[in-house]
């Protein structure tokens, strides 16, 4: 520590568990665990016990003797004849006694103090109460000036959570202390043996000497001591608290250390050995109460997590998406993590709830993220900024992240969001400062207290919440999983079934058309054959032959359309114009009596299929041609133009129209909105022009009104040019 | 007209063989028509073999393949024939109900010389029928060296 240009870190260094002293208010003896001989002496041993090593050896050496018959747990032991308090431990290879004179004046039994206490802690007690009674307490028992109860974050800082005192020393509570305070190696110390004392910091270490020639001085790990000489830079820092003397109790939780109980006076305190234990008594209770009421709330938090989770997966058994499932559930997913907004990235596009960045923003974040490898399953963080990523579009929203990647080939992510929360931070002491004085730093000079406003951080993700994530992701690795293999089975029995129906539909071309024409042939072999056929017989053969005519026709128009929908689409340059031209030609013979005016304005070239095209033209026009039919003259207003996107046809009529209310089934297979006695037909001429325009990629439409005409449309998108 | 040709009808369906029978009888020409009922006997009398293994020798006029038949199918008799360098000058025409298009490509790309898609209407399955065999019997010039008389 005498060292320039080192810090308050170098005392994270520093062996303190070896120091070769021991405080004055106790001695210590080292023995061979062997044969009981003594090693080295702290110098002030006849000071404490009144005796020498040698004279307390032989004291003690009955019951060392037992001691060690009995297991060489750690023991207190009697010196009959010596008012002393004794404990022996046996550590690192070696026999430790330590000596402190026994309290002289009669003290107040704290057995009914600690019955009282214990009752209050297995009653129905606030966490926050229970340390406030634990700190009185142990102000009572100890008649230290202030008892804190001093509470670990996740990062070793400290924060004054419960006070008691009489009022000499100032109050530190809801202060904190920054984790160098308390280096790591003196925690490891405090984890191991939960209770130290330093009567008065400005003791005289006293030394250890060596009786054994042989072994000399060698270290002694005294981890276990109570009497242990602390190091000189703790003895600077309780000066500079303006606190001679300190006891502190470590309060574990499942074996971590969870804070300590930490008394101070202002002068020199000693603490009797019995008054001691009464205060770790106090420390273990509280322990039990914090470690209960900790269990309690993590099992409340994971029955509420487990719930959430449930409704989240229902969900997306519900939806065909799991991303939809989430974003339908959107309060569930938010309340799983208390995010205040959430963003799904998947292969089928972002969406977002509550209050996250735009879709560019989250990109970039998860952009970030896998560039950078730390989200390779879920990854929590309640400052972006710090993290590495300050992008203002994502950080003005939210500046805590949990992210988690849902699969890596498809680059889906689920990824909430907290925004800033401003909080303001009292710290015993500028945290960031390193006070200076001729070469020598003096840690904590300055108490006053210092105030910092933490910015551009969240409210820090719960353990629980981060699990909660992790749980949820592997839900949704398994559902996205699920889903896909069925997809795959499904796109497997749909080709199976595809190939069943064209085995149908061949077996039907060939099969179904052949009685048809028997039918018909005969009946009309039978016709000629028979001259003299009277009137109703020849009326009866022609039913039959028509009715024949027509199935065949059905089965050619269905087999047309069932074939459409596998044909292989020919795409190149049409004339509009020539295919209607075409088209009415080919009705010309059908119509050479009838009275119809066209109008056929100039129609837009069109990339497509060129002969499916003709096909829905026909169509069209010939129902333009036949459902005008009670009409003279009729009108038939053939149009085209392009529209946004596209083309837009046209073939509008004068002809019996249709009730819109039957619109939808126009364009159905079968479906027939007029009697087949008035307008023949198979009902299959709109159901073929709607599958041939989905197939270019188009729509169709239709308007009309009973008795006032009709009008078709079809949209096609405008297709590059190739 | 002593070196008229037959023809050989090949028609598993009984109804079907006697439609086109009467519909080529109508358009009254004297070949003499070949019955076949599945592509077996087919393959045998073109290639004077089994049943027709006495048969005079000589090839048809125009053999009209009905495109599913029994044992071997018309698909394989074309390939057959089209195979054989000494059967596949014979025109075969492929008569069927199927409209399929692929049926179609592959009796073309087997090199069928005409396919015809038997039309429901008589009347017009009549005039397809007369029309087939007043081209394929009567005007169509075979390569010489088949000029033989065949059949009974």
């Amino acid at each position: 520590m005498h060292a320039n240009g080192v810090d308050l870190d170098s005392c994270a260094r520093e062996p303190i568990h070896v120091p070769g002293s021991v405080q004055p208010h106790g001695a210590l003896l080292v023995l061979d665990p062997a044969d009981l001989r003594i090693l080295q002496v702290s110098a002030n041993v006849a000071d404490i016990a009144g005796t020498d090593a040698a004279g307390i050896a032989a004291v003690l050496s009955p019951e060392l003797a037992a001691w060690k018959a009995s297991g060489s747990l750690p023991a207190r032991l009697a010196a009959p004849g010596y008012p002393l308090d004794i404990a022996v431990h046996l550590h690192d290879g070696r026999v430790i006694v330590e000596l402190e004179r026994a309290a002289s004046e009669a003290m107040d039994d704290p057995f009914a103090r600690l019955t009282a206490f214990a009752q209050q802690m297995a009653g129905n007690i606030e966490l926050g109460d229970a340390l406030s009674a634990a700190a009185r307490l142990i102000v009572q028992l100890s008649n230290f000036d202030r008892a804190l109860v001093y509470r670990f974050d996740a990062d070793w800082n400290g924060h004054v959570v419960a006070e008691a005192g009489n009022g000499t020393l100032p109050s530190y509570l809801d202060l904190r202390f920054p984790a160098g305070d308390i280096p790591a190696q003196a925690r490891d110390l405090y984890r191991l043996n939960p209770l130290r004392l330093i009567p008065d910091a400005d003791y005289t270490p006293v030394p250890l000497l060596a009786l054994d020639e042989e072994q000399g001085l060698a270290p002694v790990d005294m981890t276990f001591t109570q009497i242990r000489s602390v190091s000189p830079v703790h003895l600077e820092y309780m000066r500079n608290m303006g606190t001679l003397s300190s006891m502190s109790i470590s309060i574990l939780i499942d074996g971590r250390l969870w804070g300590l109980l930490a008394c101070h006076s202002r002068q020199p305190h000693i603490v009797p050995v019995r008054v001691r234990d009464a205060c770790n008594f106090v420390a273990q209770s509280l322990a039990m109460q914090i470690g209960a009421a900790s269990r309690a709330q993590t099992a409340a938090i994971g029955v509420e997590l487990g719930r959430l989770h449930t409704k989240l997966l229902a969900s997306m058994a519900d939806a065909d998406r799991w991303d939809d499932g989430l974003a339908n559930a959107s309060d569930t997913l938010l309340a799983l993590t208390r995010a205040s907004g959430a963003a799904i990235l998947s292969q089928n596009g972002f969406s977002r709830v509550g209050d996250a960045p735009d879709e560019e923003a989250v990109r970039r974040l998860t952009q970030w993220l896998s560039e950078n490898g730390i989200a390779s399953d879920v990854y929590a963080t309640d400052c972006l900024a710090a993290a590495g990523f300050d992008d203002r579009s994502v950080t003005e929203t939210a500046c805590g992240i949990l992210a988690c990647r849902i699969s890596e080939s498809d680059d889906n992510w689920l990824v909430w969001f907290r925004p800033e929360v401003i909080r303001t931070v009292t710290w015993g002491g500028d945290p960031h400062k390193v006070v200076r004085e001729s070469g020598r730093i003096h840690p904590r000079k300055s108490f006053e207290a210092w105030r910092e406003s933490v910015r551009d951080r969240s409210a820090p993700w719960h353990e629980a919440e981060i699990g909660a994530a992790h749980d949820l992701r592997a839900s949704i690795v398994e559902i996205v999983l699920k889903k896909a293999e069925q997809l795959a089975r499904l796109a497997a029995d749909l080709q199976k079934s595809n190939k069943e129906l064209e085995a149908f539909s061949y077996s039907i071309s060939h099969d179904l058309r052949a009685p048809f024409r028997h039918i018909v042939g005969f009946s009309q072999l039978l016709t000629e054959r028979e001259k003299n056929l009277d009137e109703r017989s020849r009326h009866y053969l022609k039913m039959i032959s028509d009715s024949a005519l027509a199935a065949g026709e059905l089965v050619d128009d269905l087999l047309t359309f069932s074939h459409l929908g596998r044909a292989t689409l020919a795409s190149g340059k049409v004339d509009m114009n020539k295919l209607v031209e075409e088209v009415r030609l080919g009705l010309a013979e059908d119509i050479k009596d009838r009275a119809i005016e066209w109008r056929v304005g100039d129609l837009p070239m069109t990339r497509g299929d060129g002969a499916l095209l003709r096909q829905v033209w026909h169509n069209m026009i010939e129902n333009a041609v036949k459902y005008t039919r009670p009409r003279a003259p009729a009108r038939i207003d053939i149009s085209g133009e392009p529209v946004d996107g596209g083309l837009l046809y046209r073939v509008q009529d004068n002809g019996v129209g249709f009730d819109m209310a039957y619109k939808a089934k126009l364009f159905g297979v079968f479906q027939r909105l007029q009697r087949s006695e008035d307008f023949e037909g198979t009902g299959i001429g709109l159901a073929l022009v709607k599958r041939i325009v989905e197939r270019h990629g188009g729509s169709v439409d239709a308007t009309g009104t009973v008795d006032g005409g009709a009008c078709f449309t079809f949209f096609l998108p405008v297709l590059p040019e190739e | 007209m002593s070196d008229l040709r037959p023809i050989l009808l090949v028609e598993d369906n009984p109804r079907d063989l006697e439609l086109t029978l009467t519909a080529l009888e109508k358009c009254q020409i004297a070949n003499d028509i070949i019955i076949a009922r599945d592509g077996a006997e087919a393959l045998d009398f073109l290639n004077q073999d089994g049943a027709f293994a006495t048969r005079e020798p000589g090839d048809p006029a125009v053999v009209l393949l009905d495109l599913k038949l029994p044992k071997v199918d018309g698909l394989e008799v074309l390939a057959k024939v089209k195979g054989d360098r000494n059967l596949r000058h014979i025109p075969i025409v492929m008569l069927t109900s199927s409209r399929e298009e692929q049926d179609l490509v592959n009796s073309y790309e087997l090199g069928v010389n005409a396919f015809v898609v038997k039309p429901v209407e008589f009347s017009q399955f009549f005039k397809a029928i007369q029309d087939l065999g007043v081209f394929w019997a009567l005007l169509n010039e075979p390569p010489p060296k088949s000029r033989q008389r065949g059949g009974s």
